[in-house]
């Protein structure tokens, strides 16, 4: 089974190839030329997919990326350096990647529309630049030599063909890996993205990489095919349209981007049998782009739908009618996270004020106050979201301080209260992202069905909310932290799931080994799951201790219920 | 080196106006507009077209041109505010990405590639202070960049209109349950822009290099001056766009400096970036 789910991309790419191959031979020499061209072109979107559609960033110069690895390939062909075009080429690639990294630093803290600024003033700046110094070898007029076996058109042709589907092999395999969902991560959730423990700099840094690497390659077989670069092939103009072209089609699917590269040379080119002025084309482009953004869909995920309401399913439901099992119950030990004095401002507001909180090893503490008491900031400041929070954190005898992926990277895991589950991954590609370490298959399958969850191959698009926000919780508890705090895990499942979730929630300690702190509203729940209790009102520690002695503490039923609400 | 400082400050003044009307545009619509100086680019194409080839009189066409960049740009907002209005900024902002495009390319089609006959709208030098010429183009850029800052600081913060469209960018749902009518005002917010680049462009283009593109393209030093501000301050853009113009100016006559000059405006970019956002920010809403 697995085995066979390897093989495909293979398969597919050898058919590529072939059909590569039987395009080069069958079609004639201005069609096979195009045919580069849309090559070329295929591989710049590509990248602009890992950037724009993985990873949800403004990417507004794509072809200067290009003119990087054009420059590249020149200059080492100018200066007659060893190892020929194809050792360029790579070369063109990575320093297109050294590039990228440059211009994506101050991308790390940027929220994408001011990267895209940045992206944008790179390209126009490299414009002009380029205009002015040319080319290496262009005055004297040096043609960049293509590798002897690729000589001709048509070889050469082959030769772009295979580059293509390495290339897509790669960003296939990239997007299915560790690299690839931290892309869809910080696309739809930063926090979510640095609770699960990764890096959003990284992520960023990365996906920029792959995208400016590619731009490269594209940017120098561009220059084999013509022979000599010149500045009109990578204009800003033609950056934007490249963006525009990869939002329309959905550059971020592979098939799409291919296909969007033929729109690319196919437009222009119908344009020009009409006798139609070519910058039509990109008129057309622009509509189609606002168009594409204002539906909020592309050219790739319309396909899909059509195919995918052939086989049209039901959002995937939690099932927690079975039995939760037993398991050997744990004793609580001594605390294994303490927080003391801890106060949180937002401005003049006191958001919490000194409280101090400890969770014990194996136990599951409640944390419980009514809205506003301070229960979500204070699972932002424990995991590090408020750098301006006072007082101190231990986690296992030792202080926890940093980054939220720092803190996630110690044992200390958080889930949301919101929805941060990326919906563009699939279940299990999502609880391997969590994880940060190989999961075998039975481990996926046990955790999930203990918890009643959909399926590891469920596209979580197609989750329901609430059990998508419990997938979020087997993810963060298959890592196996030492503490897990949950932010209303079970908001948004039906009431009647509440205690069949208590039920599995009480042997987590025992099953997984991780101690939990659990905000919950619901008090059925928490009186079912936790040993201790904290009170929270107002930012401060109203009441802390054994269960029962806090759930009758007349302080609290005052403040939780009401004055004369009975528990 | 201050001559050519002074010379530079004609561009900043531009730059300067570009970027209040971007900062605006991002306070207030949630949308950081790419199409900004490609609408006026559009409009002033037009106005030339009417007075070359239809041999209407300079201010009439100027005008004209002024009035349909508003147009345009008004048109745009409309689009944005009736489909994309519970979108995030990135997308609103990656719809005038697509626009820009669609602008230069219409514009390539409609009047060509090359560099318009502009007639001067104003023309010679204002005040000779020791020997250093300062051009009347400077001087009224840099007093409509003060202007409209001023102007808008004023409608903001006194008129009733103001107080509506603050309420609308903070809390746009909020401020329609309260009855504001907030397509109507995010449509007049964009037309002004459109109206107030399309104007400052008409007085820069005839002493700028004025192809399509590079008028498209001024979005970016704009763009930089308002990062300034963190496209949240006027005060702040205007100084940005007004030093960010002083500095090319200067760098223009320095021979070493040719290719650095172009880079100049994403190299304050970056290096703003860096500056302002050293501590680590969560987006609130992500």
């Amino acid at each position: 089974m697995r085995l066979a789910e390897r093989g495909i991309p293979f398969v597919v790419a050898i058919v590529a190839i072939a059909v590569g191959y039987g395009l080069s031979v069958g079609l004639d020499g201005y069609f096979v030329y195009l045919g580069m061209s849309a090559v070329v072109a295929g591989i710049s979107l590509l990248g602009l997919g890992v950037v724009t559609g993985s990873a949800g960033m403004i990417s507004l110069c794509q072809l200067t990326f290009g003119a990087v690895g054009a420059w590249t390939v020149s200059a080492l062909n100018e200066a007659q350096a060893p190892g020929g075009f194809l050792t360029w080429l790579a070369l063109g690639g990575l320093a297109a990647g050294a590039v990228g990294v440059l211009v994506g630093l101050p991308a790390l803290r940027l929220r994408g529309i001011n990267l895209a600024v940045v992206t944008l003033g790179l390209a126009a700046a490299a414009d002009l630049a380029l205009v002015q110094l040319q080319f290496p070898g262009v005055s004297a007029g040096i043609s960049v030599e293509r590798p002897e076996a690729f000589s001709d058109d048509r070889s050469y042709f082959q030769l772009a063909v295979v580059v293509l589907v390495l290339c897509c092999l790669v960003v296939y395999f990239l997007r299915r890996g560790r690299w690839g969902s931290a892309w869809q991560a910080v696309a739809f959730s930063e926090r979510g993205t640095a609770a699960a423990g990764t890096s959003v700099r990284t992520s960023k840094l990365t996906a920029f990489a792959v995208s400016a690497t590619l731009g490269g390659i594209s940017g120098g077989l561009l220059t084999g095919q013509v022979g000599i670069a010149f500045p009109a092939s990578f204009t800003a103009i033609q950056s934007l349209a490249l963006y525009v072209l990869a939002i329309m089609s959905g550059a971020h699917l592979i098939d799409m981007a291919v296909f969007g590269a033929i729109l690319w040379v196919g437009v222009p080119e119908l344009l020009k049998r009409w006798g139609i002025p070519q910058d039509w084309g990109f008129v057309v482009f622009g509509v189609l782009g606002v168009q594409a953004l204002a539906s909020g869909g592309n050219l790739g995920t319309t396909v899909r739908q059509v195919w995918y309401r052939r086989s049209k399913k039901e959002p995937a439901k939690l099932d927690l009618a079975a039995g939760a099992g037993d398991v050997e119950p744990v004793s609580p030990g001594p605390p294994v996270l303490t927080v003391r004095d801890l106060s949180v401002n937002f401005g003049h507001v006191a958001a919490l004020s000194s409280v101090d909180i400890s969770v014990p090893e194996h136990g599951v503490l409640g944390v419980i106050g009514p809205n506003g008491a301070g229960k979500s900031t204070l699972v932002d400041a424990i995991s590090g979201f408020l750098p301006n929070a006072e007082g101190a954190v231990e986690l296992g005898g030792r202080p926890l301080t940093g980054s939220p992926s720092n803190r996630a990277r110690a044992g200390l895991r958080r889930t949301f209260q919101q929805d941060r589950v990326p919906p563009g991954l699939t279940v299990g590609a999502y609880l391997k992202f969590l994880a940060r370490r190989r999961l075998t298959a039975d481990e996926i399958g046990d955790a999930l069905d203990f918890f009643g969850c959909p399926a590891a191959r469920t596209p979580l698009s197609q989750v329901d909310v609430g059990a998508r926000r419990l997938v979020e919780v087997v993810g963060h508890l298959l890592v196996r932290p030492r503490v897990l705090l949950l932010d209303e895990p079970a908001a948004g499942l039906p009431h009647e799931e509440h205690v069949a979730f208590g039920e599995r929630l009480r042997q987590v300690p025992a099953r997984f080994g991780v101690s939990v702190l659990l905000i919950e509203h619901d008090l059925d729940l928490v009186r079912s799951v936790c040993d201790t209790i904290t009170v929270l009102d107002f930012g401060r520690v109203l009441a802390s201790g054994p269960q029962a002695e806090v759930l009758a503490d007349p302080a609290v039923l005052k403040a939780y219920m009401g004055e004369t609400e009975m528990l | 080196m201050l001559q050519g400082a002074l010379a530079g400050l004609a561009a900043g003044g531009l730059y300067a106006v570009l970027a209040v009307c971007l900062t605006l545009m991002s306070r207030l619509v949630r949308v950081v507009n790419f199409a900004q100086s490609a609408t006026g680019m559009f409009g002033c194409y037009v106005a030339v077209f009417l007075s070359v080839d239809l041999g209407l009189p300079v201010w009439l066409a100027t005008v004209a041109g002024i009035v349909l960049g508003g147009l345009l740009s008004a048109l745009l907002g409309w689009i944005v505010s009736t489909w994309l209005a519970e979108a995030d900024t990135g997308t609103r902002s990656a719809v005038t990405v697509a626009v820009l495009l669609l602008l230069i390319s219409l514009s390539f089609i409609l009047f060509g590639n090359k560099p318009q006959p502009f007639h001067p709208i104003l023309d010679g030098p204002a005040v000779t202070v020791g020997g250093v010429v300062i051009s009347q183009v400077t001087v009224v850029t840099v007093a409509l960049a003060v202007l409209v800052a001023v102007a808008s600081r004023i409608v903001l913060s006194r008129t009733p209109a103001g107080v509506q469209l603050r309420a609308l960018s903070e809390r746009p749902t909020t401020a329609e349950l309260l009855g504001i009518p907030a397509r109507r005002l995010s449509v007049a917010v964009w037309a002004v822009t459109g109206v107030v680049s399309t104007l400052v462009i008409s007085i820069v283009a005839p002493s700028q290099s004025n192809d399509a593109t590079s008028l498209a393209m001024l979005v970016v030093p704009a763009a930089a001056a308002a990062l300034l501000g963190g496209f949240r301050r006027l005060d702040l853009a205007v100084a940005g766009g007004l030093g960010l113009g002083l500095i090319q100016g200067a760098a223009a006559q320095v021979d070493g400096l040719s290719v650095v000059r172009y880079f100049l405006p994403f190299a304050v970019i970056v290096a703003l970036l860096l500056w302002s956002q050293r501590k680590e920010v969560w987006d609130a809403a992500r």
